[in-house]
């Protein structure tokens, strides 16, 4: 599903080049759930938002479903992403303004989804997520878990093929982020929806299937799960 | 996907109040002072627009050639309009009349002094007034007759029909009321309250009757049958005075009705503008105070856009395209243009009256007019996009990854688009301000300057029914007032002191060049008229009772001048082929425009062409008392005419009216233009408090105190206001010079009005962002901090 190749990412400040990702080259599968580890400022991010093409590499490609991600402009890049790819920010990243049912309802809008059917895949969804009661609240009338758990839904109700999470848990306690890697290990098994997370906790990265350990820009060691177990 | 935006869009200014406000209140003042002016331009635009044939009907005007100059006049001969009417094929109508006089009508006990005109019966074809009664073939035909306005005819009539009744016309002439037309309506070039037919006039005046091709007094217009014939017809009026009388030096031009009012400058023969000029100022005014406005808007939102940034990213994310975002961000300043627009509304009503006021206009905000609705629409939506369109393009460029890690945007650049904003309204601002005091300075010094007679306290009367042409009643006339103690001199003129015209070519004199045509202003004056209006004699001496002063003239220093006598007295001059011996020079006054030089003038004595009795109050006496001994002297004489009486230095400042009205005007929209600066300064300053609030929390536990950061936050502000007025006075000097050079008597540019912008923009500012930022600089610092 998604193949990288060679992948560079720098930045150069009067000559000289300051490097974030170097020679970064793998390839996920659908319906892998994979965790990019690492300590900070190794590149996780920009490598999870160079996946969510939110920022382009400087160098090397990137095909996404067969798609040459590098190649295309931007029309086309949003087209893709507005119809695959759903994500989920450490810090929710809900909009202020709406309410619950709204910032849920809005990558639909975008995606021109007619009127009754966003109605009944927002409807859909809150349920799923038991927060039909909290639907007409704003964010901030919201605790941290259940903001994310919004976020989440917000990724979903788009049926994107694969979610790209940025620590969806690092501002949450323990039983919330528990209960969230749950629900993320529930979708990617019983939905094979592709997950790829980036997450400094290894109880965290245990939910998933594949273990990406970055190092100061470079891959160090790719694991399957099943290996380790 | 509109409904959400829409509902966000309000969520958002619901928020923010506080900016709502300033928004809203910028662009409603904005906006309301823009629909004010447009309605004054349109007004004006609008003039003499209303009769059905306005576009095939024109003015003839007159260009004479003098040795000196060509000089364009309005004024025509009486026999123009049936020449014109008979001999030029391709003539629909054509139409000599007076221009409006105020003159007595009455009806039993209602007498009033009202606006007549003598005209043709084509007259009423040509500007086709609304007929309410009566048949408009048959009006201004015979010669008892007389056509009024509705107006008029209720205030004689009240509720009577007027139709066939009699009324009075000057206490003498008994005429038939024929027919009742609508009331000339304000945007009228030609103003009148009734109209009497031209063989009234001709019955009365024995000059006019025998006119000629050498005097012009009329109006005559014409109305074509098609503009097609435009050219041939002009060609025609071309030549129409000199194949009329030999040796004429003038040539008819046709202008058009419809640019009458706005176009009524001529130099050289050719039109050169006129009052359409102010009317551009007006305009440009307009769109600037509107784009201050939208300046505002602009400021503030992308001040504010860090706050929104978030909002762009995380929409960014979830798949929303730029265009969508730039559609979002138009929305919500459309949206803020309307709610403006509804307080414009409020704005407009509360003052039109005012203006209407200062403008002697009847502008009105008509609503069920479709064009109205229009211009207040596309105005409202070219705000809101013109406001919107920078914030819409700046905030939708955010790049979501950048925006959603935190804050780094590169605020920077547009920091200093926000910078250059802040300074175009300032400049704008200032340049007003700038122009605002040299109106005045100029309207103060031609105020103040002398006009070569002392006009307070001097009173003129016009003479009307028994006292006109009949010297003997105005000796008695003089004797009574003198008597009453109210008056200490008393003296007669041949026109009022304020009053224009009466000018001749017809002065000779000794050494004159043969071909030289002067323009002399003529007047008679009755005996102790020096010593009445307060001048004085340079030499000789004045109309006097001891001397037969029939054959004798006075001239004023202007005269002298041009002829160039050394020694004037005693000196000969002919004034149409008759001869007149100079027996004094007296000082030159102001009569016309106190702008210009005085024309040269010569002042004879004939009792017979007097129109007004002019008087100096006692100052020892109560002036109420002594208008009212005054008003009884000559209703003894006139018991059935108002007495009408006028002080002169009153009608003197009527002169000033259209300066006088530039000022005010610049003085308000400069005010409001300063005022929506200053709330966007405001708005600005606040959010740049609040931004720095860690900042100021952390140099306020390093020790600042207060005044300290106030200094810090007011330093950018008043380095922007700077810049501004350091662009704005050259500006503004230009402009003023430009205005100013269109004046003979003018001030000279001081230092001291740019002097008066610099220092009140500073203040405005200082205040404003001081008292703006004085609460976020004044909390507990912990409080910003802990936040951390």
């Amino acid at each position: 599903m998604i193949e990288l190749k060679n992948i560079e990412k720098y930045y150069a400040n009067k000559g000289v080049k300051s490097y974030i990702l170097r020679h970064v080259s793998t390839s996920i599968k659908q319906g892998e759930f994979v965790s990019i580890m690492g300590p900070s400022g190794a590149g996780k991010s920009t490598l999870l938002n160079i996946l969510g093409m939110l920022e382009e590499p400087t160098y090397g490609a990137y095909e996404f479903m067969g798609e040459d991600v590098v190649s295309l402009n931007e029309r086309k890049r949003i087209e893709l992403y507005r119809n695959h790819i759903g994500f989920v920010f450490q810090a929710y990243h809900l909009i202020d303004e709406m309410t619950v049912a709204e910032n849920i309802e809005a990558p639909l809008l975008y995606k021109k989804v007619s009127s009754a059917e966003r109605k009944s895949r927002v409807a859909d969804v809150l349920d799923r997520f038991n927060m039909v009661a909290k639907k007409d609240l704003f964010p901030n009338q919201l605790s941290g878990g259940q903001q994310q758990l919004v976020g989440i839904a917000r990724a979903l109700v788009a049926q994107p093929s694969i979610i790209l999470a940025d620590e969806p848990t690092g501002n949450l306690q323990s039983p919330q982020a528990l209960q969230i890697m749950e629900l993320f290990k529930k979708l990617n098994e019983e939905e094979n929806i592709t997950i790829i997370q980036v997450t400094h906790s290894e109880v965290n990265a245990a939910y998933g299937s594949r273990i990406l350990h970055l190092l100061d820009g470079v891959i160090k060691e790719d694991l399957s799960l099943q290996q380790v177990i | 996907m509109f409904r959400l935006n829409f509902k966000i869009a309000l969520r958002n200014l619901w928020k923010n109040k506080g900016y709502t406000l300033i928004n809203v209140g910028g662009l409603a003042i904005g906006l309301a002072s823009c629909m004010i002016l447009l309605l004054y331009v349109g007004y004006k635009w609008s003039y003499d627009k209303q009769f059905s044939n306005y576009e095939k009907t024109y003015v003839v005007y007159n260009n004479a050639f003098t040795s000196a100059k060509l000089e364009t006049w309005i004024w025509t001969p009486g026999l123009m309009a049936r020449e014109i009417k008979e001999k030029v094929p391709g003539i629909a109508y054509a139409s000599r009349s007076t221009f409006p006089e105020q003159r007595l009508i009455s009806h039993g006990q209602q007498r009033f002094k009202s606006a007549a005109i003598f005209a043709d019966a084509a007259f009423l074809k040509i500007l086709d007034f609304k007929m309410i009664r009566g048949n408009r073939d048959k009006v201004l035909q015979e010669l008892n007759s007389v056509v009024l306005t509705e107006g008029m005819a209720k205030r004689l009539f009240g509720m009577e029909d007027p139709i066939n009744k009699m009324v009075k016309f000057e206490n003498t002439e008994v005429l038939k009321v024929e027919a009742v037309i609508a009331d000339v309506p304000g945007n009228s070039s030609v103003q009148f309250d009734y109209l009497l037919p031209w063989a009234l006039l001709e019955k009365q005046n024995q000059i006019i009757r025998n006119s000629n091709w050498g005097m012009n007094f009329c109006l005559t217009l014409v109305q074509l049958k098609d503009n097609r014939f435009f050219g041939s017809v002009n060609q025609q009026l071309k030549g129409i005075y000199k194949r009329n009388e030999q040796g004429s030096n003038s040539e008819a031009f046709m202008h058009p009705l419809s640019k009458w009012h706005l176009y009524s400058t001529f130099e050289n023969g050719v039109s050169v503008g006129g009052k359409i000029d102010q009317i551009r100022i007006f305009f440009i005014l307009a769109f600037c105070i509107l784009l201050i406005a939208c300046v505002n808007f602009m400021n503030l939102s992308t001040a504010r856009s860090e706050k929104r940034a978030k909002e762009v990213g995380v929409r960014k994310a979830i798949g929303s395209s730029r265009k969508s975002l730039i559609s979002q961000f138009m929305l919500e300043s459309v949206l803020l243009s309307f709610l403006g627009m509804l307080v414009a509304f409020v704005l407009m009503e509360i003052s039109l009256p005012y203006f209407n006021g200062l403008l002697h206009t009847t502008l009105v905000i008509e609503y069920q007019n479709w064009k109205f609705w229009s211009v207040l629409l596309s105005l409202t939506f070219f705000t809101g996009f013109i406001a919107g369109s920078y914030p819409a393009f700046y905030l939708s460029s955010f790049e979501p990854v950048k925006v959603l890690k935190g804050f780094n945007i590169a605020v920077n650049s547009s920091l200093s688009v926000r910078k250059v904003l802040v300074v175009f309204q300032f400049v704008f601002a200032a340049c007003l301000m700038v122009c605002t005091a040299v109106i005045y300075q100029q309207l103060n010094y031609i105020k103040d300057k002398p006009v070569g007679y002392n006009k307070a306290g001097l009173m003129e009367v016009p003479l009307q029914g028994v006292l006109l042409k009949d010297p003997a009643k105005m000796q008695l006339l003089k004797e009574r007032l003198l008597k009453t103690g109210a008056v200490t001199e008393v003296t007669f003129f041949s026109k009022g002191m304020n009053e224009e015209g009466d000018a001749t070519f017809g002065v000779e004199w000794a050494g004159k060049k043969p071909k030289e045509d002067v323009l002399f202003n003529y007047r008679s004056s009755g005996y102790d008229f020096v010593k009445t209006i307060g001048t004085s004699v340079l030499a000789g001496r004045e109309f006097s009772a001891q001397f037969n002063d029939s054959a004798k003239v006075l001239i004023n220093e202007a005269a002298v001048k041009l002829m160039g006598f050394r020694q004037p007295i005693g000196a000969s001059l002919k004034l149409w082929g008759k001869s007149f011996t100079i027996i004094g020079v007296i000082k030159d006054f102001v009569m016309a425009s106190p702008y210009q030089r005085a024309a040269p003038m010569v002042v004879y004595y004939d009792m017979g062409i007097m129109t007004s009795a002019v008087a100096r109050l006692n100052p020892a006496q109560n002036v109420s008392s002594s208008v009212q001994k005054i008003d009884e002297v000559f209703k003894s004489f006139n018991p059935d005419f108002p007495v009408d009486r006028k002080f002169v230095d009153e009608v003197f400042k009527q002169k000033f009216d259209d300066e006088q009205l530039l000022g005010t005007l610049a003085n308000w929209f400069g005010g409001f233009a300063i005022f929506i600066s200053c709330l966007g300064l405001l708005g600005l300053a606040l959010f740049t408090a609040e931004q720095r609030k860690k900042e100021i929390g952390i140099r306020k536990v390093l020790g600042a105190s207060t005044a300290n950061i106030l200094a810090l936050l007011n330093k950018d502000f008043i380095k922007l206001v700077l810049i501004a007025n350091l662009i704005a006075c050259p500006l503004a000097y230009v402009v003023v010079y430009k205005w100013l050079s269109a004046y003979e008597f003018r001030v000279s540019i001081s230092v001291l009005p740019f002097a008066i912008a610099i220092f009140l923009s500073l203040i405005i500012a200082l205040i404003t962002v001081t008292a703006q930022s004085v609460r976020v600089v004044k909390s507990n610092p912990v409080d910003a901090l802990k936040y951390e």
